[in-house]
């Protein structure tokens, strides 16, 4: 199977060739155009309870999408996401990466998603209690508003919370204020992300949040 | 004489295209309203609800029904003279040309177009309904070139036989083609747990214009986090 991005920076697609009985599992509603011998499987994400969990807890869809070429030709599947960006992917080999809420896009068949514990302070912050976690081998695709940028991380590091996009195991987060109490409310940053230990993280370099805070400014006044 | 064409350039391709229509004396420029951004030259500005040949209010009203603006601008210049135009949302233009055949545009898509070219509102049926679309698309005709807008980028696929586009993804398409709503799957409850709902299955032979991203779906995305207006 071949996928290629497409597109410039601000607004990636993917391109994905399947060969005859290749598959693609594809984010629900991400599907731009395809050839029709490719013929989309819906099913539960996971088992029933696995799935719920994923739905309400973990920002994902119930279901998943399966695509597969039922032809006997090559055919090709285009796969968009909402926001305008970068589309990257990232090869896994049983280590475990996290994906913030939304922003993933496709995987290949042996790659699981799961749901791990983040913790009450991630929901205060507004991140969620629990958060996407993908094992396996194979490769992931995610998506992001604006660009992606690639940081290797040792040591300390700190990031706004709706910009880290992709973090490996290796690295935990800890949820800490921008600065004292009073400063992190005035200075609109309120909780950052204090990330430790070592491995290769990427961010976002918009938030739809902040947009929204933006446009939310500028109705009603 | 032969009659001087409009000449139109793209710039900032594709994520922040605006077009500038090098205008020859006496050929007429017709653009969707509200798409100026500047204008070089002297340039007198006709603002009408319809085009030369025909139409009226009524053209007017059923340019509303497609997405498109009430009025529509007419730009004239006596010497050589340049029109800005850009569109709401970040993404990519198109320029095509007609020689006799029809393309069928999706509301919105439309941003300017010569004097040779025909536009009038075109009803595909019911089905525009469920087409993620606007209900009336507009049917461009004639030998003249037209100037389509996207949010995202374009990409043309040639169908051979039969294609599938989701609904909200179709720029424009050329009227060799036929396009049907379906299901995306196999059953409506698959079709409706995918997530894809319905989609646009085009049969025929021809060219349909993509673009990469779904303003709905942007604006979908965002709507939840938009504050309601404070009473």
């Amino acid at each position: 199977m071949q996928v290629v991005e497409q597109g410039t920076a601000a607004f990636q697609i993917l391109k994905c060739d399947l060969m005859p009985n290749e598959s693609i599992i594809v984010e629900p509603g991400a599907m731009a155009s395809q050839d029709v011998g490719i013929v989309p499987d819906a099913s539960v994400n996971g088992s029933f309870i696995q799935a719920l969990m994923l739905r309400f807890l973990g920002g994902e869809s119930f279901f998943i999408n399966e695509y597969t070429n039922r032809s006997v030709k090559p055919q090709a599947l285009y796969i968009s996401q909402p926001v305008p960006g970068d589309i990257q992917m990232v090869e896994i080999n049983n280590q475990e990466i996290f994906l913030e809420a939304g922003s993933f896009i496709a995987r290949t068949q042996g790659v699981r998603t799961n749901l791990r514990w983040a913790g009450f302070a991630s929901l205060i912050a507004g991140e969620g209690l629990f958060k996407l976690s993908f094992t396996g081998q194979g490769r992931v695709w995610f998506g992001c508003y604006g660009a992606v940028v690639e940081k290797e991380v040792v040591g300390d590091y700190i990031v706004d919370s709706g910009h880290l996009l992709l973090w490996p195991s290796t690295i935990q987060l800890e949820l800490k204020l921008a600065g004292g109490l009073i400063s992190s409310f005035l200075s609109k940053e309120g909780f950052v992300l204090r990330l430790k230990g070592h491995g290769k993280i990427r961010l976002q370099t918009r938030s739809v949040k902040g947009l929204a805070e933006w446009l939310n400014a500028r109705f009603w006044r | 004489m032969e009659q001087q064409k409009i000449n139109f350039e793209l710039q900032h391709r594709p994520s922040s295209t605006i077009a500038i229509c090098h205008l020859p004396p006496g050929e007429t420029l017709v653009s969707e309203g509200g798409a100026l951004m500047a204008l070089k030259g002297p340039v007198t500005v006709n603002t009408t609800t319809h085009q030369k040949k025909g139409g009226g209010v009524m053209a007017g009203l059923k340019r509303l029904l497609s997405g498109e603006s009430f009025f529509m601008n007419q730009y004239q210049s006596q010497q050589n003279s340049q029109i800005w135009l850009c569109s709401a949302l970040p993404g990519d233009m198109m320029i095509h040309h007609l020689t006799g055949q029809r393309l069928i545009v999706a509301g919105g898509a439309f941003v300017a177009c010569d004097s040779d070219v025909v536009i009038d509102l075109e009803w595909q049926g019911m089905k525009s309904f469920l087409s993620g679309q606007n209900l009336f698309w507009i049917k461009a005709q004639g030998h003249g070139q037209l100037l389509l807008n996207s949010f995202g980028f374009i990409y043309p696929v040639q169908v051979e036989d039969e294609y599938i586009v989701d609904t909200g993804h179709i720029v424009a398409f050329e009227e060799t083609l036929n396009f049907s709503i379906s299901k995306a799957s196999t059953s409506w409850i698959q079709s409706f747990i995918s997530g894809e709902g319905f989609i646009c299955r085009f049969k025929g032979r021809g060219i349909v214009w993509c673009q990469s991203h779904n303003p709905s779906e942007y604006g979908g995305l965002l709507t939840p986090y938009l504050r309601p207006k404070r009473k």
